[in-house]
Order: structure tokens, then C-alpha cells, then sequence
């Protein structure tokens, strides 16, 4: 698929269009349930410090996720300032 | 008009203030877990409304009712088999969309659904407004606006679960609908179910155990599969969800997962107004500088260590006054029980029952309460979720993530609630590597160990050595067990919820009911170890005891063979090993200080280690079961003697 990013790949305030998630099904699945599913938007609020969590908006409502974790759900950036 | 027995349940979402309307509802009587909305435990209360005898039930916080972890599990059985009269759904209004994904998952349940739309007022501020008539009408069951935490629209609440109970309000839930591929695939799985598993969907809806079935979930499958019948229902449900998932091409959770989604996009759309754009309040440039790159650590590191230095300070205040008055209580009470009793049965109540709680209380009273009194205060402000946000990346390293700096940070008071604490961990083997880890943490009384031997005689350096010897250990030995472990780390989810004001109210509720909760676990441990070890020690086999250890003591450990009472002493109060030592070392002569530097090190670091004390061990069983807390103690037990003989012989070498 073109143009599809993983979440850690955008920075602070950019927003994407989730297009699927990569991993094992526990982890897919509970990512879909906390609202993570494909054609859903998510801001990037704050990038964790130290290679660490994210913190991202997603219907409304503030999440954290791992690293591990962000690196495996993959979106469409809405607005990318450069191509960085 | 007659008595009636009702029960409710309140279901819904973690962090919507569920705790909150439950401590409303049934005032200082519960039946509680511990940590409100992340146990397995349910929390039950008596209510008493209008001639109704209630009995409301708390389920566990939790995003959804499939078989993801224990919590869901739990609630899903206890509506389904249990059948309330009523299920009171407490939705935030502040964030309707992911919480009617839940609701949705109650609907289809068949459940007696109420909402509680709570948090009005936290919405209004974000600018939203919900219409709850709209909302009403689309799910076709009654909504109720409250503000939990000033106690508005409680009475509205109950009077609307009477009107259902009595059949006023009559109830027309939304039957939640799929796409047209789902939908044909749930309808002839619920044709099969309700055909081939008639007792089963005595049980559960046969449509709920259909989209189950489709959604692969392992727990409801285990069910079917007990039937005569369930292995055809189990491949063709197979069949069916691989179709699905060949259309869509994602896994048929999350293919159904997106279908709640949207209905719950749709009518949150539908029900909202937005009012006002969202104000950036204090919430969000708290929220910013708490998690901050670079000041989120000063701040984090400052709130943990005036927690530490409140509850130092105010505890010792507390605990010596208590103490004085106890002594003089213990003499009294002496004094009469000799005019009639012998004298051995006089030492075993006094030092044995009465010690132990007496000890029970004047550790409890003083040290835990203001913990748990900061504890609540920083989890119902939301400062917690920030915290394990910040400790993330460290955690990690020993196979955890961020919500295990929690337990851990609740360890440096005392063990007994960070074991408990380690069930907010998503899975077992999680749990249990947090537990492992904790149990190492030097609780409240070992620093009284540390600061008062090392600290004072020697100085506050050599005590920070200990504990940062301490972190290096618990790294090296969280790698270890999680490597050793066998299983999957779980990378972080969690919510981040907005800063809240607290209320007052609800903390002293959720500190009364864990200190009970603490009282209940840890006195009677502590009161019959008491009475077996002054048994032991009045029949005299203590001194037996300490002779066979003497060359683990003295030889391998290079202490004073005395030094074996107040180490065994230690275990049900490892502050208690202090006094002890001091008393042992009395008569032989000697003062604390005629220990060298060198025993002193190797007495704290010796009960630093090892087990931790008697009611931990017993939470740790109760937690963990019996053979992996009994695996802790002797691990435990084993390092710090293996540690213990090891510092003394190097820093022999070095001195």
C-alpha cells in the first residue's frame, strides 16, 4: 500500500488515517477494541521521551501506547510538512 | 408496600467515575476490592431506596466484554449467568463514542441496560453537550445525567431503576446490527447455536454467542466446545469468520470491532452538540508539563518524594505517640491478666496476640493511611497514568511497561498493597513479574532498618548505596524472570484521562475501605506468627533454632549468632528487627554501635532481601497462589543470605 507510515513516524500534532495494525491477534484485536480500527483518525499528541510511549487522540480520547506498540499500527498521514 | 430484593451492577468503562457513584451509593458498608476499577474482585454494597433492599455490585473498569483479559471475562459471566435486575452502564459523556462501544457489547448481552451518562459537567467544559432524550430514543433504554462526584442526579438514577424494576419504564433496547456479509454470517450461526446448543443459550443469547464465535473468542468457544454438538457449531463458525476475514481482509474482531465503532461514531454524532469549542484549561497545561520531555521527571521525582517525606514524618509523629500509649495499655493489661493466669500463657497473649496488634496498628494507622490517603489522591487527580507514561521506557527494560511503575512505586510503602497492585498488569505472567519485582522494593519498615542502623551510624551515603544497590538488583533480576519466563511481553495501552479535581469524599471512602482490606489480610498473619514464634521461643526451641544457623550467622554471614532472633523476628515486622537487634545485642552486653560497619551493612542488606515479611507472603499466595509465592520466599530468602556473605567478604577485603 502506498503512502501508509507507521505511527511513529509522524510527529507531534500531525494526524493519520489508521490503515490496519500489524502483530499477534491479542494485540490487534485489543488495539481495534480501545477504537484503533482501520479508517479511524489520530492525532500524535506528545512523543514520549527517551525512545519512549505515545501518546495519541483517538475518538475523543487520550491513549498511551508503547513504542513497540505505535510502531505496528500503520496510517496515512493527512498533512505531512516535508517528506522527512 | 413490601420489601423487595434487588441487585444491580454497575458496568462501564475505566476512569468515568464508576468508583465514584458506587462509594455514593453504598456509603461505608462495602464488601470491596482494592484497587476500584482494575480488580478481579467485585465490590458489593447494601442500599436501601424507597423499600428496595439493594445490593449493588461494582464490576471491574474495562473497555469491552470479549475474553481479553480476566476483568472482561468476569463481568461478561457474572451478567450473563448471574442476571441482575438491573445493569446500571455508567457512560462518560466527555468521550460517548468509545464508551458506547461498550454499551453496545451490554445490549447484545440482552442485558437490563440503564445509562448513567456521568460527567455532565467535565463535558460541558470540553464544549460538548449530549441530548439524552436523542440518545434515549436511539438506544431505546433511559438515561440518566448525573455528576457523580457531587452526588446530582443519584436519586434520578434509583428512582429510574425502580420505574424499570416495577415495569413503569418499560425497556426497548437497541438490537445492535451489523453490515449485510456480517449480519447473513451471524444470523445462520444463531440458527445453529440456538438449534444444536438449546442449554447453552439458556445461558447466553444465542446471537451474543454467535458474533463471539465470529469474533474467534477463545473463552465462549471453550464453552461450546463442552457440547455434544459444539464441534459442529465450532467449524462452521470457523468457516464463517474466515469468509469474513477474506472479504475484509483483517482479523474478524477487528472487522466486527470497526462495525461497533461506527454505529457508536453515528449515534454520538447524532446526540452530541457541540457548544463551545474546548477551552485549554489547567487540565491541559498540567497534562503538558507532567509529561514533558525534560520537566516531567523533576516533577514526577519531587511528588514521590514529598509522598515519601508526608508519610515519614507524619507517620513516625503518629506511630511514637501510639506506641507510648500502647506500652502502657501492654503493662496494664500485664498487670492483670498475672493476678490470675501463669506466667507462660501471660507472655504468650501479651507478646504474642497483643504485640502482634498492637504492631497491626501502630504500623498500619500511621504509615499506611497516609499513604493510601496520597495513593487515592494521585489517582483520582489522574496523575498516575502520566507517571507510568514518563517511566515507560524504562520499565521495559525488565520486560514490563509503564503501568508497573505503579506497584512499584506503591512497594516503597509497603508490600502488602503493591502486591495487590500488580493486578492492574494485563496478563499473568505480568503480574506476576511485577510481583517478583516488588517484593524486593524496601517497604516502609525496612528503610526504618536502613536509615536507622546504616543511616545513623554509618551515613546517609551508605544508605542511598543500599538502595541503589537495590534498583540495580531488582533490574538484574526483572531481566532475568522475564527472561526465564516463558510468554509474550504486552506492550502499553492505557488510557490517559483528563486531570480531575478530586473529591474529598471519595478518598477517605477508598483509603477506609483498603486499610479495612489491609487489616483483614495482614493482622491475623501477623498476630498467629507472633503467638508461633514466642512459643518457640518460650518452649526454648529458639535457642535451638539459633544454634543450627550459627554458622550460616556467624560463619558464613559474620554476624553475632545472637543476630538469628531479630532476622527470624523479621519476618512478621521487618521494623520490629531493629528494636529485637537492639535487645539481643543488650544482653549480651553490647549497643548497636559495637557492631562494625561491616555487620551493619550486611544485617540491613540481609533484611532488605529477604523475605519479605509474613502478610506479603501471604498476599503474594493469595495473588499468585501458594507455589509461586512460596518460589518468591525461597528465591528470596537464598539471595539475600547468598548477597549477605558475599558483602562481607568483600568489603572485608576492601576495609
Amino acid at each position: 500500500m502506498k503512502d501508509v507510515v507507521s505511527l511513529t513516524s509522524l510527529r507531534e500534532g500531525e494526524i493519520g488515517v489508521v490503515a490496519h495494525a500489524v502483530g499477534g491477534f491479542g494485540l490487534v484485536r485489543r488495539l481495534a477494541e480501545m477504537g484503533l480500527t482501520p479508517g479511524v483518525k489520530v492525532k500524535v499528541l506528545r512523543r514520549g521521551p527517551f525512545h519512549g510511549p505515545f501518546q495519541i487522540e483517538v475518538r475523543g480520547v487520550a491513549l498511551a501506547l508503547g513504542r513497540g506498540v505505535a510502531s505496528r499500527v500503520f496510517v496515512r498521514p493527512l498533512r505531512m510538512e516535508s517528506s522527512g | 408496600m413490601a420489601k423487595r430484593r434487588l441487585r444491580i451492577a454497575l458496568a462501564g468503562n475505566a476512569n468515568v467515575g464508576k468508583s465514584v457513584i458506587f462509594n455514593q451509593l453504598t456509603g461505608l458498608n462495602q464488601i470491596v476490592g482494592n484497587w476500584p476499577g482494575k480488580t478481579v474482585e467485585r465490590a458489593e454494597g447494601p442500599l436501601h431506596f424507597k423499600g428496595y433492599k439493594i445490593r449493588v455490585i461494582d464490576l471491574p473498569g474495562i473497555y469491552s466484554l470479549s475474553a481479553f483479559s480476566m476483568e472482561e471475562i468476569v463481568s461478561r459471566d457474572y451478567i450473563a449467568v448471574e442476571k441482575p435486575d438491573v445493569i446500571i452502564n455508567v457512560v462518560d459523556a466527555s468521550a460517548l463514542e468509545r464508551n458506547l462501544y461498550f454499551t453496545f457489547q451490554l445490549l447484545e448481552l440482552e442485558a437490563p441496560v440503564i445509562i448513567d451518562l456521568n460527567q455532565v459537567d467535565f463535558a460541558a467544559k470540553k464544549g460538548i453537550r449530549i441530548d439524552a432524550e436523542k440518545l434515549s430514543e436511539a438506544l431505546g433504554v433511559p438515561i440518566v445525567p448525573t455528576v457523580a462526584i457531587t452526588g446530582s442526579g443519584m436519586n434520578e438514577m434509583l428512582s429510574m431503576v425502580i420505574a424499570v424494576i416495577s415495569g413503569e419504564k418499560k425497556l426497548k433496547p437497541l438490537k445492535v446490527r451489523y453490515g449485510k456479509e456480517i449480519e447473513k454470517r451471524v444470523e445462520t450461526l444463531e440458527k445453529l447455536v440456538s438449534s444444536k446448543l438449546p442449554q447453552l443459550c439458556m445461558v447466553y443469547p444465542a446471537r451474543w454467542v454467535a458474533v463471539k464465535l465470529l469474533e474467534r473468542d477463545v473463552d465462549v468457544a471453550g464453552k461450546v466446545k463442552n457440547y455434544e454438538k459444539g464441534k459442529e457449531v465450532l467449524d462452521r463458525a470457523e468457516k464463517l469468520a474466515a469468509e469474513l476475514e477474506k472479504i475484509h481482509g483483517e482479523p474478524s474482531p477487528v472487522v466486527i470491532a470497526s462495525e461497533r465503532y461506527a454505529l457508536a461514531n453515528e449515534i454520538a454524532k447524532e446526540v452530541t452538540i457541540v457548544e463551545a469549542p474546548p477551552r485549554i484549561g489547567l487540565e491541559q497545561k498540567l497534562d503538558a508539563m507532567t509529561t514533558h520531555k525534560i520537566l516531567g521527571y523533576p516533577i514526577l521525582i519531587m511528588v514521590v518524594a514529598s509522598m515519601f517525606v508526608l508519610i515519614f514524618i507524619g507517620g513516625n509523629f503518629v506511630s511514637a505517640g501510639l506506641e507510648f500509649l500502647f506500652e502502657n495499655l501492654l503493662l496494664y493489661v500485664e498487670g492483670v491478666l498475672s493476678s490470675f493466669l501463669p506466667e507462660i500463657a501471660v507472655e504468650l497473649i501479651n507478646k504474642g496476640v497483643l504485640a502482634g496488634v498492637v504492631a497491626g496498628i501502630t504500623i498500619a494507622l500511621p504509615y499506611i493511611v497516609p499513604f493510601y490517603i496520597i495513593l487515592a489522591l494521585l489517582e483520582d487527580s489522574g496523575y498516575l497514568p502520566r507517571a507510568a507514561f514518563l517511566m515507560d521506557n524504562l520499565m521495559h527494560k525488565i520486560g514490563l511497561h509503564g503501568k508497573a511503575f505503579i506497584p512499584l512505586m506503591l512497594g516503597y510503602g509497603c508490600n502488602v498493597p503493591a502486591c495487590i497492585g500488580c493486578r492492574i498488569m494485563e496478563t499473568e505472567r505480568e503480574r506476576f513479574l511485577a510481583g517478583f519485582v516488588v517484593v524486593l522494593i524496601p517497604c516502609a519498615a525496612r528503610t526504618v532498618i536502613i536509615l536507622g542502623l546504616v543511616g545513623r551510624f554509618i551515613g546517609l551515603h551508605a544508605a542511598l548505596a543500599l538502595y541503589a544497590f537495590d534498583l540495580v538488583l531488582v533490574f538484574i533480576l526483572g531481566r532475568i524472570a522475564f527472561k526465564v519466563l516463558p510468554g509474550e511481553p504486552v506492550g502499553l495501552i492505557m488510557e490517559m484521562p483528563p486531570y480531575k479535581k478530586p473529591s474529598i469524599r471519595n478518598i477517605l471512602m477508598k483509603t477506609w475501605s483498603r486499610t479495612k482490606d489491609f487489616i483483614y489480610i495482614a493482622l491475623p498473619i501477623i498476630v498467629f506468627g507472633g503467638v508461633t514464634i514466642e512459643a518457640l521461643a518460650l518452649s526454648g526451641f529458639m535457642d535451638y533454632i539459633i544454634e543450627v544457623a550459627s554458622p550460616l550467622i556467624n560463619g558464613w554471614l559474620g554476624l553475632p549468632a545472637v543476630t538469628g532472633i531479630p532476622l527470624i523476628f523479621g519476618i512478621l515486622r521487618k521494623e520490629l528487627a531493629l528494636v529485637l537487634l537492639g535487645n539481643v545485642l543488650l544482653q549480651q552486653g553490647m549497643v548497636l554501635q559495637d557492631l562494625t560497619a561491616i555487620q551493619m551493612i550486611v544485617f540491613s542488606l540481609v533484611t532488605m532481601i529477604y523475605i519479605p515479611c509474613i502478610a506479603t507472603i501471604a498476599t503474594c499466595a493469595r495473588e499468585f497462589r501458594w507455589r509461586k509465592a512460596l518460589a518468591i520466599a525461597v528465591i528470596d530468602i537464598a539471595l539475600a543470605l547468598f548477597l549477605g556473605g558475599l558483602a562481607y567478604r568483600l568489603l572485608s577485603l576492601v576495609t
